[in-house]
């Protein structure tokens, strides 16, 4: 029985995209079977990105989103390879669930991450409206982390309990 | 008390599956620290709350999330 996989792989950003495309072919001659001779249903280069915390002291990574169809014999063979290969930084083999989302790169994610942050805080509002009438000291502090305004409310449920007793 | 948004922020959006990949949505339902916001702040429904952890914690395998955001060496 096959299945569907999705593969993302973050390269190196030093290697240019003919080598990776090097790389790539090499893994993906490995997922061909009997069964599968053309493996690869989908594959999208992101390109290079700013990596959310240094891999190896690199603070960039060229990332490649693949979609496959294969047996689960050739998945071990195949990640062992990806595995030895010290050019690829990090790499997820997943089941694939029927998404093909690509992010926008990373120009553009600026701008649309200030767009989904709007959002939030009007969720964030009303909570805070919530909060007013209640206790007028605590206001400033509101403006903190979310978890420690719910550490500090329930000490405060504690001390009315005790004034109250 | 804080009051939870009475319907799946996800559920609204019409989003069947959470995708790990798509860092902004993900981004969303974590603390400005880059913890998972737990459901009963975000109002996420039980489904979508095991599907939003699962995907920050692939994206931040990927290096997409940050584990710790604002840390630096």
């Amino acid at each position: 029985m096959s299945r569907r996989y999705e593969v993302v792989y973050i390269f190196d950003s030093a290697l240019e995209e003919a080598q990776v495309n090097e790389h790539l072919e090499r893994f993906h001659e490995l997922l061909k079977d009997a069964d599968h001779p053309d493996p690869i249903t989908d594959i999208s280069h992101w390109g290079k990105r700013t990596l959310a915390y240094p891999i190896n002291n690199k603070e960039q990574g060229y990332y490649v989103v693949a979609q496959f169809e294969c047996g689960p014999a050739v998945l071990g063979e195949f990640e062992r390879a990806i595995k030895l290969d010290e050019e690829v930084l990090r790499y997820l083999v997943v089941i694939n669930e029927g998404l093909a989302t690509v992010p926008a790169p990373m120009v553009e994610r600026g701008e649309r991450d200030d767009d989904e942050r709007k959002p939030r805080h009007e969720e964030k509002k009303p909570r805070d409206d919530e909060k007013k009438p209640g206790d007028e000291g605590e206001k400033p502090r509101d403006e903190g982390e979310k978890p420690r305004d719910e550490g500090e409310k329930m000490g405060e449920s504690v001390v009315g309990e005790e004034v109250a007793e | 008390m804080m009051r939870r948004s009475k319907t799946c922020p996800i559920c609204e959006s019409g989003i069947r599956i959470v995708d790990y990949k798509d860092e902004r949505v993900l981004s969303r339902f974590t603390t400005e620290r880059g913890k998972i916001l737990p459901s009963r702040l975000s109002g996420m429904c039980a489904r979508h709350q095991r599907q939003l952890t699962r995907a920050i914690k692939r994206a931040r395998h990927l290096a997409l999330l940050p584990f710790i955001k604002g840390h630096s060496r």
